[in-house]
């Protein structure tokens, strides 16, 4: 099995891909797609895999100038990557790798190039094509479908992994239809949402021929560099006075600000966060009574909620709760961090709940903001909880 | 939605040829950016959004507090240029930043057209 590189989607694919399968990233125009395919043609490279890459709109140095701004150096690997070279023969150059394709527009002369790599390398490799659609604009629709499932058969046969690029632009219906439900093990649809005020781009498996779908879609952003990252427009951070909210924005952020005034935040803090695959903002409110306009204002479309508590002050408990009201957090996930367990004083996370009366779905994770203890504990299980399957 | 996002721009960067403009954000209400022309500054448009709306939101809040109705802009002076918030309908606000010199009469003009085109685009 091999790993696409991209958070959160090898967990809906049960791991990854097993060798044999292939998978295809379908996407609509005007969204970023084939990154996805370099991303998992980097990653995998990175992992020790031998890989091919099967050029067919771009000359083999300009894809490596593509890659270099996601800042990844493929020449790093050139002894494990093989460039199919399907461009230069169509406009003329001459082509410095190994395997070129002769004529770009038949075929079965791809198909002759692809059989003969797998062939030569005569192992598991991972077959990556950098834009299916531009052969079938080359080649034709029907010729295309024909040839993609004998590639497919060929790469189950030498245990490869084919993964391909592709943009649905407004071909047949019957070959959309061919390439979403019949050709490929897995589909991966990758498309563009105006979801009231968030304007993104997601991805989700339509399905996978080797595990059960999780109804799920994520927002993702392309960093350059970096490469795919899933994308959470909003956490909130909030909670009573005093609790440690801006110390915790401050101690989870890559970047933060505050607007602070005599150490209490007035209007906001706002951090950003790059890890473990994710790319995520985060807004801390204020925690007095009189900002509790603002926090209304900005607590929208948040996708999270953490609930700062100091764990030294029960009395503070009602306030946290009235502040989940304002921010208007009812079914949204929520983790509660339980700050200042260094205090001798501080109630565990367990009395907490009792305390606050705390449904058991929601976590309760100790911290001490201060330290930077116990923060990313509790974006993790936040995260899990935001991106887990309904 | 690209679409969208297209037009957008489209007004981000007609904006951008008015004298003195410098840079232009669409931010939504609660503070997330939707689309911005503000590629020569260093700072986070994000950053810039979120703290653009509560402000915008502060001073909505302030003002109506005292029963003086909703402010139509809210304009901030430095010595390096001049930042302007102004609501595009109820889900955004458009906000823009000029060089110091910059005349406000017709920016403002400006300013309400783009906000006008922003709020039937959303």
């Amino acid at each position: 099995m091999i790993q696409t590189g991209i958070s959160k989607l090898d967990g809906y694919l049960k791991g990854g891909i097993p060798y044999g399968k292939s998978l295809i990233y379908y996407t609509s125009p005007g969204v970023e797609g084939n990154v996805f395919g370099m991303h998992t043609l980097y990653h995998n490279l990175s992992a020790g895999k031998k890989c091919v890459f099967v050029a067919s709109s771009s000359n083999p140095q300009a894809i490596r100038d593509v890659f270099r701004e996601f800042g990844w150096d493929l020449n790093d690997f050139s002894e494990r990557l093989f460039i199919v070279d399907a461009y230069s023969s169509l406009v003329g150059s001459i082509s410095k790798e190994k395997y070129v394709v002769v004529d770009p527009e038949n075929i079965d002369s791809i198909s002759n190039m692809l059989r003969k790599v797998m062939e030569e390398l005569d192992e598991s490799v991972i077959i990556i094509f950098e834009s299916l659609s531009t052969v079938m604009d080359l080649c034709g629709e029907k010729e295309t479908l024909a040839a993609i499932e004998n590639w497919n058969k060929y790469g189950m046969v030498y245990d490869n992994v084919l993964i391909y690029n592709f943009t649905a632009w407004p071909y047949q219906r019957d070959t959309l239809e061919a390439i979403k439900h019949e050709l490929f093990d897995a589909v991966i649809t990758v498309g563009g949402i105006a979801e009231r005020v968030i304007f993104g781009q997601y991805f989700g498996v339509l399905n996978a021929n080797w595990s059960d779908i999780p109804p799920k879609s994520m927002l993702f952003r392309v960093l350059r560099p970096g490469g795919i990252r899933i994308f959470i427009p909003k956490i909130l951070v909030t909670g009573p006075f005093d609790a440690g909210k801006s110390t915790f924005v401050h101690a989870l952020s890559t970047r933060a600000v505050s607007v602070d005034r005599v150490g209490t935040t007035v209007a906001l803090d706002h951090g950003h966060l790059d890890y473990k695959g994710f790319s995520a903002d985060i807004f801390g409110t204020p925690g007095q009574e009189r900002f509790d306009p603002i926090i209304k204002m900005l607590s929208g479309e948040a996708m999270g909620i953490f609930l700062v508590v100091d764990s030294t002050v029960p009395k503070d408990f009602v306030r946290a709760k009235h502040m989940l009201d304002i921010t208007k957090a009812q079914g949204l996930p929520l983790v509660v961090v339980a700050n200042k367990q260094d205090l001798s004083n501080a109630l565990k996370p367990e009395e907490i709940r009792v305390h606050f009366n705390i449904p058991a779905n929601v976590p309760i994770v100790p911290a001490v903001a201060a330290k930077g203890e116990g923060v990313f504990e509790a974006f993790d299980t936040l995260i899990e909880k935001i991106t887990e399957v309904a | 939605m690209t679409s969208m996002i297209e037009m957008l721009n489209k007004v981000l960067v007609d904006l951008k040829k008015v004298g003195g403009v410098e840079a232009s954000v669409v931010a939504s209400r609660d503070g997330l950016l939707i689309a911005s022309n503000i590629q020569s500054y260093g700072a986070r448009a994000e950053t810039f959004a979120a703290m653009s709306a509560t402000m915008l939101g502060a001073a909505e809040t302030a003002t109506t507090e005292l029963g003086k109705g909703v402010p139509d802009r809210v304009i901030v002076e430095t010595e390096h240029g001049k930042l302007i918030a102004t609501g595009a309908g109820s889900k955004a606000l458009l906000i823009v930043l000029t060089d110091p010199d910059a005349g406000l009469g017709l920016i403002l003009v400006e300013l309400e057209k783009a906000a006008e085109k922003v709020k039937n685009i959303l």
